[in-house]
């Protein structure tokens, strides 16, 4: 495998008064979905524009394709979307995924075709010769998507893609995510849902307060987190459950979410024990597995705590 | 490179695009047209001849000497030019003066396809005329300013004629000595002459610093208020994920500063080409040439188009570049205002210093201000239409400029890629002091 894509070496950046990253290192190999997860606040956004060369590191380095020259050298190698989604409101949508091409060094005809296949891959082609400003939000989404991806860059670097797109968007957009993966290229996007990135990601790292909490392939990953897991679904009469679920010689620890539970057992208990106990208790049960943790379970348990007290943004680095 | 050009043009574009554009551009030369147009059509606007019947009740056959005096003006200067007047004269007692008088009246000023139109106007002779000159004149065109003076100085001159004679004087000796005085002023530069009266040269001075103080004002603030706009659209992370401050700045700059250059040369080119071709388009419109001589636009020499395009150009990039940072700095339009006043404060200065150069073109004052780079772009093109500049004088003006535009574009490019990426607050001159150093 060649050099890395990107490899951030401990770096760390402060905004007035508080420490948006700190000392955090990682590595996303070329090739693959690589999943940045972590609660709003985590510094998510910012280790990206660090890694995008939009802010400067206070300590440590960015190494893209294995040189530090940084992003905007590489620009024609790298596709970005912003968690701030930003267009010209005036410019024709066609205009301007034709502009964009053209910044990334792409030859205007060039940039003129692939502006074409692109709006009709994600359906807007009748909207070419619009004004951005009067798409609907989706779709400027899409368009700004379009944008990032139109120099066929090699890596990918998205800022909470799915974010605001309706489950059938989503579904376009995360398809052409797997798509650019099948070809050899490297995706980096961030997100705070867990399932998105479950499903996607071959690797993750999971960050809060601006620090690496975990990080590697997923089944690496629920494998370090051990433990068994439970994964319980109620029919009827769960308030008989209470007691047991209360129970902490039992279950460790418990993710309640009404119709369904997600529980990690207890060190020294059995799942058995807890079958048995729930069935005594006549709670009608719809489902009982034991599983492994989901990404979700890990990530409430290991950053959950956290997620009460994560500091709000400064303006700077929203 | 290629980049720079991507972002000059679509800024160029996507700004001539606008309809405020378009009607902006269009509309002033439509306007200098009607300027040079209107007033001729209004105040003279004779090609024809002018038919005139004259109610002669002097008793003394004043009628006659009036009548030679107005058949002899032509149209124009061309010996094939037709008279401007044709006369009748209709002698009468003063007791039959008022219904003679009326009957003419009746049958003057209808338009031209109208059975009743025999006249254009009927001048009415008293016994009184010759001794107090006062004559009357009754016609459809008496609004017509020029005309009217035309005629009375005709009438002027015969009367004289006639009083002269009267006194024993020879009449040719009385018509030599009636030429009247006729004079041209034209400006001198590097004792050749220009072809600019001294009335054009105060005029292009005063438009021409009016239109570079506008237009550098709107255009620079222009740059300010789209770099506000790339800064709340969040696209300037998208640009500067593939664009350097520096391509981002003199692309913006350029491309403003390119849009407001196709504006003025059109305006530019509108005045140069309807003053040296104005009698061209006035017979296109059909006007006497008469009518043409009449226009207010002066004529524009090619130098100085060039010389008012290239201080257009060079003060735009300078004024540019300056408020381009200090939307860089800000993150709304109000918020401008507070820096944009010192920029502004430059531009208002330059402007007033026209002033003082059109009263004293070779002033102290006037020439220090042409040197001084921010305020050359409105004063040297105003000094070099009002006086002559010597070659060498220009080259300084503008290398100074040249090197101080440079000078402004460094520190807004310090300004701009620190700025751009700054939300929040607005930064403290400490701090804006630390962007430049960084």
């Amino acid at each position: 495998m060649s050099a890395a894509s990107v490899r951030v070496e401990s770096v760390t950046k402060r905004f007035s008064g508080h420490t948006a990253v700190n000392n955090l290192s990682m590595e996303v190999a070329s090739g693959g979905i690589y999943g940045l997860l972590g609660p709003n606040g985590a510094g998510k956004s910012t280790t990206i524009r660090l890694i995008m060369g939009i802010l400067e590191p206070d300590q440590g380095r960015v190494v893209l394709f294995g040189s530090d020259h940084g992003s905007r050298k590489l620009s024609q190698r790298i596709g970005y979307l912003p968690e701030e989604r930003g267009l010209y409101k005036k410019m024709k949508v066609l205009d301007h995924l034709i502009f964009l091409g053209e910044t990334k060094g792409i030859s205007r005809t060039d940039s003129r075709r692939r502006a074409h296949n692109w709006l009709e891959r994600l359906g807007v082609s009748d909207w070419a010769l619009k004004k951005v400003e009067d798409l609907s939000k989706g779709m400027q989404q899409k368009v700004q998507f379009a944008g990032a991806l139109l120099h066929e860059p090699e890596l990918v670097i998205l800022d909470e893609p799915f974010s605001g797109l309706d489950p059938v968007n989503a579904q376009v957009m995360k398809d052409i995510v797997v798509a650019i993966a099948a070809e050899g290229r490297t995706v980096l996007f961030s997100t705070h849902v867990m399932e998105q990135a479950e499903r996607m990601c071959d690797r993750i790292a999971i960050i809060a307060r601006g620090e690496m909490v975990v990080s590697g392939t997923v089944a690496q990953v629920k494998e370090d987190f051990g433990g068994r897991h439970v994964a319980l679904g109620f029919t009827h009469d769960k308030q008989r459950a209470e007691a047991i679920l209360a129970d902490r010689s039992l279950i460790a620890h418990l993710d309640d979410y009404g119709a369904s539970a997600e529980l990690q057992m207890a060190e020294g208990a059995d799942p058995e024990q807890l079958l048995a106990a729930l069935v005594r208790e006549g709670v009608g049960l719809r489902r009982f597995e034991v599983v492994e943790p989901s990404l979700h379970a890990i990530f409430i348990a290991k950053v959950g705590a956290d997620v009460a007290v994560a500091p709000a943004r400064a303006g700077a680095a929203a | 490179m290629k980049k720079i050009i991507a972002v000059v043009r679509r800024e160029f574009v996507e700004r001539v695009r606008t309809k405020a554009f378009v009607i902006s551009t269009v509309m002033l030369p439509v306007f200098i047209v009607l300027m040079a147009v209107l007033p001729g059509l209004m105040m003279s606007g004779t090609d024809r001849t002018s038919r005139v019947a004259m109610v002669d009740a002097s008793g003394i056959d004043l009628g006659q000497p009036v009548r030679e005096a107005m058949l002899a003006e032509k149209l124009s200067d061309k010996p094939d030019a037709r008279p401007r007047y044709s006369v009748q004269v209709f002698p009468a007692s003063t007791a039959e003066l008022a219904s003679v008088r009326d009957g003419l009246i009746g049958k003057t000023g209808f338009s031209k396809n109208k059975q009743q139109d025999t006249w254009d106007g009927v001048m009415v002779l008293t016994a009184d005329t010759l001794a107090s000159g006062k004559l009357e004149y009754y016609g459809g065109n008496v609004g017509a300013v020029q005309s009217m003076s035309q005629l009375q100085r005709t009438v002027s001159n015969a009367l004289a004629t006639v009083r002269l004679g009267k006194s024993g004087v020879d009449a040719a000796l009385v018509k030599k000595a009636m030429a009247a005085a006729d004079m041209d002023t034209t400006k001198v530069s590097d004792g050749k002459l220009t072809g600019q009266s001294g009335k054009d040269s105060f005029l292009i001075a005063y438009f021409m610093g009016f239109i570079l103080y506008i237009s550098i004002l709107l255009y620079g603030q222009q740059t300010m208020t789209s770099v506000i706009e790339e800064k709340t659209s969040r696209i300037m992370e998208v640009l500067t994920s593939s664009l350097t401050p520096f391509q981002m700045l003199l692309g913006k700059v350029l491309g403003v500063g390119l849009a407001g250059l196709t504006q003025m040369a059109i305006w530019g080119g509108s005045v140069f080409v309807v003053s040296s071709k104005g009698a061209e388009i006035g017979s296109m419109l059909g006007m006497g040439a008469d009518a043409v001589q009449q226009s207010p636009i002066p004529s524009m020499p090619p130098g100085l188009l060039v010389v008012f395009l290239l201080y257009f150009a060079l003060g735009f990039l300078l004024y540019g570049a300056l408020y381009a940072a200090i939307g860089a700095m800000c993150n709304t339009i109000q918020e401008t205002q507070q820096y944009a006043i010192f920029v502004t404060v430059f531009i208002i200065v330059g402007f007033f210093s026209v002033f003082s150069l059109i009263k004293d073109p070779t002033g102290g004052l006037g020439v220090t201000m042409s040197y001084i780079p921010f305020f050359a772009p409105f004063t040297m093109p105003v000094r070099w239409s009002m006086s002559s500049v010597p070659p060498l004088e220009l080259a300084l003006s503008l290398g100074l400029m040249v090197v101080t535009l440079l000078a402004c574009v460094w520190l807004a490019a310090r300004i701009y890629r620190t700025g751009i990426l700054m939300y929040g607050k607005k930064p403290s001159w400490g701090e804006l002091w630390r962007w430049i150093r960084a």
